[in-house]
């Protein structure tokens, strides 16, 4: 048998495998190592222990990022810390429409871009911010679908973007000069949906949203709340600044350092160990996803089936990839959730590379348009937890239909970011 | 099943998995590579020697010295700064085991970055270790990656910022020696590494340092010297030489001015010694290889590979017949022994005069492996291991 | 100084492993006990310093 009968049959055998093990209602984490576990068996390899194992241990400083972050984002909204934001933003601002949307675009977009998860945007931020919206008078199903478009630019946002981190790593890429390229369009298309989806209302009904928001405890101050980001951001900029004398600290550490001084400084006392079992659970779906993405990938790579893929998509004609990128990143995002990246970005990566565009910046519209698939099934997980949050109790159908102009934008904005990446090269400062 | 029985068959279940994968980890970081030095081999020290900090750090790596019987110049050749690389580290063992310095003196290191030899890279499903073939059985060897072990330096930083320069490089480099270069010495462990043998070419009055590399096909730098400014002259005629003489294309490029942490830019622009960084085509390392296995990796066979070459998506040819790893070291053997020769020429008052190391068509004809040395046979005071 | 600082990444690693199986105990699904030991096996083998 050639190379490519032998890499085609274990690439299907891996898709039957995800395809079973889906028809049996496991869950998409534990359908990928079933997917993993047949490619190996097809391939000839039996069960690789060590490739197991090896490729396990792929996100693992990923997930030491995801876990501090989420810690320090849940000790913040646990000291009442964002009902605070919230009800400050919102008792200032509420008779000037516009700027209360940019504001809640940010108040979106930060937990997000920190964590790089967009569903921990929807469990700090987004159901408070859902809370005012309809106050404001926006629908449920547009208010879900602003959170959820949100919530995936928020993943996308910088600094933290495991797509393009994911990719970067797998084509021995830095991940360097990617903070505009990421932030502009994020930022861009952020409050393109809020406006489009949450300008037309009702004035605000200021004294029902107040009592529907949680109340923040006696004590709390803005002080209380920015010693924590300004801690971290500390942190960076000495990293950053005096790299040769301070000494290697490394993300999970800063946020480290920012959830303790949220913890010291919250005029609630708070159970350490509770929160922290509570993000390890919250976080168990997105931790797995990782860590079973990269037994995949390790299992895919040794079989020779991650090949193939990449062979197959460097020698396809270009504009095939432009115009198909649209679909085909969303629903690669649907099956394989942050798998895509490596499995697909990175062949994709490799092929921009070599037809002369500038592999980040194109890198950074395909991370946008990603996010978009986490709406759709089999996984589905942010939509469905949006709607979970938000309280919208009608069709998944129509919340789905609430999200599509805006996912029209982001993908033609994310497809012109690839084609013209060239052009826009400037905005990486490299 | 009640629920505590099945918790406890899914733990063993799990238990088994990292006990078993546990176990190859932890072989093949301590997997012993023999060492059966020439006769040229005058002395073995450590790395330590020149910078005490390394002492009982995983890259205080041996130091293999040749003093020849007539004065000369001091070449260095670095293996396994990228130990994914294995043809680099082989042309080393093939000149540590072999060769005898008639004139002028030669330092060999066959781990330079030994840590990175200890473990494989994540996700890119390598094989722990592969074996060449010898009349004696065969010598099996670490794979290694392209960083230094997680195990011995970690965490990574948010951004890696390269000192002195302050370029800016992705956050894992801070762990590839050849992104550290020329190190420091309250650095990190990759570091003080690069800072260490900067300390050995400063005391040894190193003049050349050459640096062995493999790259994939897909990336632009291949088949190629690369050479700091100062080894121009000398890079041309050997890069010229090879060509005429010995038949295989190798090319002569200039390390950029502003890329930094690169040891044919660094150890050019901190000491007096001349600096070149040779590479050898790997298939091996192409992300459109198919299956990852050790014949892959000894053959530099792939179907992928040659189609993604077809497409013209590659800087160096291939065909069905790969990359086999005696094509690989023998460019490296040739290519070292090339420079040596054209050095001797233009700098005859500081001699560089090399035996009993095999050629480019030597090591293609009798394989790598007729030139590794039985340990077994090798008497104790002669037998070190990397 | 180094030193410090990954000695607190493994006393992270612990913790983090310590909290997966305790959520590993308390568990009533299935399938999250399955994914909870996924999960745990690369922080065990970073704490046991295997890979
Ligand atoms: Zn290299």
């Amino acid at each position: 048998m050639d190379a490519t009968t032998s890499a085609t049959v274990v690439l299907v055998v891996m898709v039957v495998g995800y395809a079973l093990a889906k028809w049996l209602k496991l869950s998409t984490e534990l359908s990928m190592v079933v997917a993993a576990l047949a490619g190996g068996l097809a391939a000839g390899f039996g069960v690789p222990a060590r490739h197991i194992a090896e490729g396990a241990m792929t996100y693992l400083d990923i997930n030491l990022i995801f876990f501090t972050a989420t810690l320090f984002m849940n000790i913040l909204k646990e000291s009442g810390g964002v009902a605070f934001v919230v009800r400050g933003m919102f008792r200032r601002f509420h008779r000037r429409r516009a700027v209360l949307l940019v504001m809640l675009t940010i108040l979106l977009l930060i937990p997000g871009a920190l964590t790089g998860a967009g569903s921990v945007t929807v469990l700090i931020t987004g159901g408070m911010v859902a809370t005012v919206l309809v106050s404001m008078g926006v629908p449920k199903v547009k208010t879900a679908a602003i959170v959820f478009v949100l919530a995936g630019l928020s993943a996308a946002a910088p600094p933290v973007s495991l797509w393009a981190m994911m990719t970067a790593a797998g084509v021995n890429m830095p991940y360097v000069g990617f903070f505009w390229p990421l932030l502009l369009p994020c930022l861009l298309a952020g409050i393109l949906t809020m406006f489009l989806l949450g300008w037309k209302g009702t004035p605000v009904e200021i004294d029902r949203a107040l009592q529907d928001l949680p109340e923040p405890p006696t004590g709390m101050n803005s002080l209380r709340i920015a010693l924590p980001f300004l801690v971290f951001l500390a942190l960076v900029l000495a990293g950053r600044t005096w790299p040769h004398s301070v000494v290697v600290m490394g993300l999970p550490f800063m946020f480290l350092c920012a959830a303790l001084t949220s913890f010291l400084l919250s005029p609630v006392k708070i159970d350490f160990l509770r929160i922290s079992r509570s993000t390890i659970d919250q976080l168990l779906p997105l931790l797995g996803t990782l860590t079973c993405v990269g037994i995949l990938v390790q299992l895919m790579t040794l079989t020779g089936a991650r090949g193939l893929l990449a062979v197959t998509t460097v020698t396809l004609p270009v504009l095939v990839v432009y115009a198909s990128l649209f679909i085909v990143l969303p629903v690669s995002e649907a099956v394989l959730m942050w798998g895509a990246a490596p499995v697909l970005g990175v062949p994709l990566v490799l092929f921009f590379n070599t037809i002369g565009l500038n592999p980040i910046v194109a890198l950074a519209g395909m991370s946008i348009i990603w996010p978009l698939g986490d709406a759709l099934p089999p996984t589905a997980i942010i939509g469905r937890l949006t709607v979970d949050i938000t309280g919208y109790k009608e069709s998944y159908m129509s919340f789905l239909k609430a999200c599509i102009v805006p996912a029209i934008i982001i993908s033609i904005m994310g497809t012109l970011m690839v084609i013209y990446s060239k052009e826009l090269g400037f905005l990486t400062g490299i | 099943m009640t629920p505590m029985l099945r918790k406890i068959v899914f733990s063993v279940a799990g238990l088994l998995l990292l006990i078993v994968s546990g176990m190859s980890f932890y072989e093949s970081r301590n997997l012993k590579e023999p060492v059966v030095v020439s006769d040229g081999v005058t002395k073995v020290v450590r790395l330590s020697t020149y910078f005490s900090p390394l002492q009982g750090t995983a890259n205080d790596c041996n130091i293999y010295i040749l003093e020849g019987k007539e004065p000369g110049a001091t070449l260095c050749i670095l293996g396994g700064t990228h130990p994914e690389e294995p043809a680099g580290r082989l042309a080393t063992w093939l000149f540590a085991e072999n060769a005898v310095m008639s004139k002028g003196r030669l330092i060999v290191v066959l781990s330079a970055n030994r840590s990175g030899s200890t473990v494989t890279r994540v996700g890119g499903a390598y094989p722990p270790d592969f074996t060449i073939p010898t009349s004696w059985g065969g010598q099996t060897f670490r794979l290694g990656d392209r960083w230094s072990n997680p195990l011995d330096q970690w965490p990574d930083p948010e951004v890696y910022i390269h000192y002195p320069s302050f370029q800016e490089l992705a956050y894992v480099d801070i762990r590839n020696l050849n992104r550290c270069w020329p190190g420091r010495p309250n650095g990190t462990l990759t570091e003080k590494t690069t800072y260490a043998f900067m300390e050995m070419i400063r005391k040894e009055k190193v003049d050349i340092v050459i640096d062995l590399h493999e790259a994939e096909l897909q990336y632009p730098v291949i088949s190629t010297i690369v050479a700091h400014e100062k080894g121009q002259e000398l890079a041309v005629i050997a890069s010229m030489m090879l060509t005429d003489m010995e038949g295989f294309k190798m090319g002569m490029e200039f390390s950029p001015k502003n890329l930094h942490g690169l040891s044919h830019r660094e150890i050019g622009d901190h000491s007096d010694a001349i600096s070149l960084l040779f590479e050898a085509p790997e298939p091996f390392l192409d992300a459109t290889r198919g299956r990852t296995t050790r014949e892959q990796l000894l053959t530099g066979q792939d179907d992928f590979v040659v189609k993604a070459g077809k497409h013209g998506l590659l800087f160096e040819k291939i065909d069905e017949k790969g990359w086999p790893i005696d094509v690989r070291v023998g460019r490296h053997t040739s290519a070292v022994l090339q420079v040596m020769s054209s050095w001797t020429e233009a700098y005859p008052d500081k001699p560089l005069v090399c035996d009993n190391v095999p050629r480019y068509a030597e090591v293609i004809a009798r394989g790598t492996g007729a030139f590794l040395r039985a340990p077994a046979e090798a008497r104790q005071d002669r037998l070190f291991h990397e | 100084m180094e030193l410090i600082i990954t000695i607190i990444y493994y006393a992270l690693v612990a913790f983090v492993s310590a909290l997966l199986i305790y959520n590993l105990i308390k568990s009533k699904e299935w399938q999250k006990e399955i994914l909870t030991i996924i999960v745990l096996i690369p922080f065990l083998l970073r704490l046991f310093m295997l890979k």
